[in-house]
């Protein structure tokens, strides 16, 4: 059994975001070497078993964990690293998706996913059991814990639907899936609860329905600060569209969220005007660093960068975050951005509060 | 004792077929002549070698390091040094072999024809050899060398014109584009500035063919596409870009040139990443330099090489040259490589009396270089890079598919690839026409270079790599058969996105 803190401890700590003043954060992955990807591909290629993945998986949160403590985040998460993908390790656990074919060339590659009858949505005892994966993260930190799932418009567009005539029915279905899963880890004691929609901005015509569908995961969900993560596509360190935030608003704002966490290091802060423009209540999570790049950014360019934004939002509304998740970024690549992130912040909340308020 | 035949089928039946009988009865006759021979640690390869000119002599030998492994192991047991555990493998050209087989044999196997050599370098990976110094100095002083030969570069190629100049081909892919940017603009998405790029332009005949043919289709579609149209042509060769711009010159404020490096595009143009449309690349990558790596008795090792002169020639170029020595080779061809032509001739006056006389010497040395090869356990694939970005853990599936297999590592051209691929727009499509193996198993049954054409490097590229990097990244790869002229060994290699 791993060292556990307290329960007491715990409640504490899962309260800590909110007060803390511009809480650095992680979107969600964290770097996956490649001597993990080749292992977790012979997992694939069943060449080594479930159970030593299992093994090598634990090992590489405690040490993805360490790194986001060293470097001064606040908020951690278990850097996604179970995960093959964004999409597939959530497919595979929600019953009434079929995937014929569970063996992959490479770990990362999507499955060919179908829902050919609807999903069983009404089953209240099935589980996707990420709490057991939040559960392992939040015994080997004291830090408040953030927790991802890919959104329910997301995960609709990589199935094969054979099953509901009007797609819409589908991102419904798996909303209600995701319901339960988030209210379970709710109550695990998650700090942060986000729901990624990384293939939202191909499909700026289907915010609105992608805004129901967030607000039908979140339903009932008390306690953590619910979060909605929106980028341009981080597949491959790739975007997989070009554009604006323009597309979200005003129909975001229409979501029961506490948080909305945005990219702005690698395109610009443009789009901060449309904070200015629309009467958002959330906090705005701020991408200060760029995942898409290997430069580092110097602590004083992180610090500008927050600046401007507090030009349009008070800080207490504001947290600080990469672009999106660091799953490509280089291990010390990522270490030292995340440091950079820290070490900008702490410059901001020098001249805000005449002290800096960090953890380490 | 094992031979392997790395040779075409028509190479070996049908009217084209030689007869490879009699070099298989030297190649015995004369281990059965050398009893120092470990029969066990001994391959003949027999290739047939369809370049005229290559850089390979009719026969040659490699040594084949021992793995640590089991040098170790023969160490432990009271067995020799490492090099008495060395294999071998004797190298034939079939196409070649005819005359003098038997002494050629005899010679290789006493290692007599060792001191019959001018090194001109010391041994290294392929990449690194400084065939690639007079590639890349073709390019530059590729005026001077065609005044000395008395052809332009593009009749050295093998259908004596580019794949690129084809209209249909063009066209295809134009209307390609139309259809990405009517989806976008219908989305109030189409940047103000559409990017097109073309990597290698040789003489700008493929561009001018490509904008004659969009500005045709726009104005006859009214979509307004050409006022928005970016065309930048890169090369590394200046005089090549000269007459491309000639060539496009109807075309001038639509079109920039950029002198830059395949291997490193983002270098020059990091400002357009993301954001090319369409990325065309033709006959480029079969010029960029390359590792060879080989998998023997289920080990992988490196082809090292070193560029040599066959003394006899050496003494030949020597002769023409007033106070040039063969031992003088090494050092002359590094200031050819440094200065080019006309600098070697202003610095070293007295033997090279003008710029002609340095590139009767660079022909002459060119003609007469070969490379020597040995293999060199390659054992932690994680710590060789195939290109900056992409480790040699990618090869392993790859080398590991096909049993013993000797193939390219194509650096260049995955260093390009690699570099290039971020240029894309996230709808965007790269367009490569070029010399692709699309199946490991294709370097077993055929000699895939390299060779030389006129004065540069050809070799064909290792397309599985090539797509296992895209895919890497993200990218559907795939190779098609050009689909505009039948008969050709050119392939069409595209690259989209995924997902």
């Amino acid at each position: 059994m791993p060292k556990t803190a307290t329960r007491a401890s715990r409640e504490t700590v899962a309260a800590t975001p909110a007060k803390t003043l511009l809480a650095t954060s992680v979107v969600g992955s964290y770097s996956v070497p490649e001597w993990l990807e080749r292992l977790k591909t012979d997992y694939y290629q069943r060449r080594i078993s479930r159970a030593y993945l299992q093994e090598i998986h634990e090992v590489a949160i405690k040490a993805a964990l360490k790194d986001q403590e060293r470097a001064g985040v606040d908020v951690v998460s278990d850097g996604e690293l179970r995960r093959d993908n964004d999409v597939d390790y959530l497919l595979a656990r929600i019953p009434g998706v079929e995937i014929p074919h569970l063996a992959k060339t490479f770990y990362y590659d999507y499955y060919d996913a179908y829902v050919r009858n609807p999903l069983p949505v009404d089953d209240a005892s099935a589980s996707l059991n990420l709490v057991d994966d939040l559960s392992f993260t939040r015994d080997y930190t004291d830090r408040p814990v953030k927790f991802s799932i890919t959104g329910p418009f997301s995960l609709s567009r990589r199935v094969k639907n054979e099953a509901y005539s009007d797609p819409a029915d589908l991102v419904m279905a798996f909303a209600h899936v995701l319901n339960r899963e988030v209210r379970a880890l709710a109550e695990a004691g998650a700090a942060v609860l986000q729901v990624d929609e990384p293939f939202l901005a191909g499909y700026p015509e289907q915010v609105e329905l992608a805004v129901r569908a967030i607000n039908t995961v979140y339903e009932g969900v008390e306690g953590p600060i619910k979060a909605v993560h929106v980028c341009y596509g981080n597949r491959y360190s790739r975007p997989v569209w070009e554009g604006n935030y323009d597309f979200l608003f005003p129909a975001i704002l229409e979501a029961r969220i506490d948080q909305l966490v945005l990219e702005f290091a690698r395109k610009g802060y443009d789009d901060l005007e449309l904070f200015k423009r629309y009467p958002t209540p959330f906090l705005l999570g701020l991408g200060v660093i760029d995942v898409k790049s290997l430069s580092l950014e110097p602590p004083d360019l992180v610090a500008s960068r927050v600046k401007r934004a507090l030009q349009v939002l008070p800080v207490d509304r504001l947290t600080v975050n990469p672009d999106c998740g660091l799953r490509h970024v280089p291990p010390d690549v990522a270490r030292a951005k995340l440091e950079a992130m820290s070490q900008g912040t702490a410059l901001v909340r020098q001249d805000v509060l005449g002290h800096a308020e960090t953890r380490d | 004792m094992y031979i392997e035949l790395r040779t075409p089928d028509e190479r070996l039946r049908g009217p084209k077929a030689v007869d490879a009988a009699p070099v298989l009865a030297s190649a015995l006759h004369a281990v059965r002549d050398t009893p120092s021979v470990d029969l066990s640690r001994l391959r003949v390869v027999c290739d047939w070698i369809q370049y005229k000119q290559n850089f390979r002599d009719a026969v040659g030998l490699r040594l084949v390091e021992p793995w640590p492994l089991e040098a170790a192991r023969v160490s432990r047991n009271g067995g020799g040094v490492d090099t008495e555990r060395a294999a071998w493998e004797i190298a034939i050209d079939l196409r070649r072999a005819g005359e003098g087989l038997d002494e050629n044999l005899r010679e290789v196997l006493s290692g007599a024809n060792g001191s019959k050599r001018v090194a001109l370098e010391p041994w290294g990976p392929g990449s690194r050899s400084l065939i690639w110094g007079f590639n890349a100095l073709y390019w530059k002083a590729l005026l001077l060398w065609e005044q000395s030969t008395g052809r332009g570069y593009e009749q050295a190629l093998p259908g004596g014109e580019s794949d690129a100049r084809n209209v249909a081909a063009a066209r295809e892919l134009i209307l390609e584009l139309f259809v990405v940017w009517d989806r976008l603009a219908a989305r109030r998405a189409l940047p103000e500035e559409l990017h097109v790029l073309e990597l290698g332009v040789g003489n700008g005949n493929q561009a001018r063919v490509w904008l004659d043919e969009f500005r045709r289709l726009d104005a006859e579609m009214g979509r307004e596409y050409y006022r928005r149209l970016h065309y930048l042509m890169g090369d590394y060769s200046p005089h090549v870009l000269d007459l491309a711009r000639k060539a496009v010159a109807q075309h001038g404020e639509k079109v920039s040139s950029l002198v830059l490096d395949a291997m490193r595009p983002t270098e020059t143009l990091g400002f357009l990443r993301y954001k090319a449309f369409l990325v065309y690349i033709s006959n480029v990558y079969d010029n960029l330099p390359t590792d060879e790596i080989a998998r023997i008795g289920g080990h992988l090792y490196q082809v090292q090489v070193r560029a040599a002169v066959p003394r006899l020639a050496a003494e030949h170029i020597a002769a023409g040259f007033s106070g040039v020595s063969p031992e003088d080779l090494p050092d002359l061809v590094g200031r050819l490589l440094r200065l080019g032509p006309e600098l070697l001739a202003e610095a070293l006056a007295d033997r090279f009396a003008k710029p002609g006389d340095a590139v009767a010497f660079w022909r002459a040395v060119w003609d007469a270089v070969r490379l020597d090869e040995r293999y060199i356990p390659l054992e932690a694939l994680d710590t060789y890079d195939v290109a900056p970005g992409v480790s040699g853990e990618l090869l392993r599936p790859i080398a590991l598919s096909a049993g013993d297999v000797r193939m390219h590592v194509s650096n260049g051209a995955a260093a390009s690839f690699t570099d290039t691929l971020p240029l894309l727009h996230p709808l965007g499509v790269l367009q490569c026409h070029d010399l692709f193996v699309t199946d490991i198993l294709q370097y077993t049954n055929n000699f895939r270079g390299p060779g030389k054409y006129d004065g540069s490097v050809v070799n064909w590229v290792n397309g599985p790599l090539l797509a296992a990097i895209g895919s890497r990244r993200g990218f559907d790869v795939s190779f098609q058969p050009f689909a505009h002229r039948t008969g050709a060994n050119v392939l069409t290699m595209t690259a989209r996105s995924r997902d």
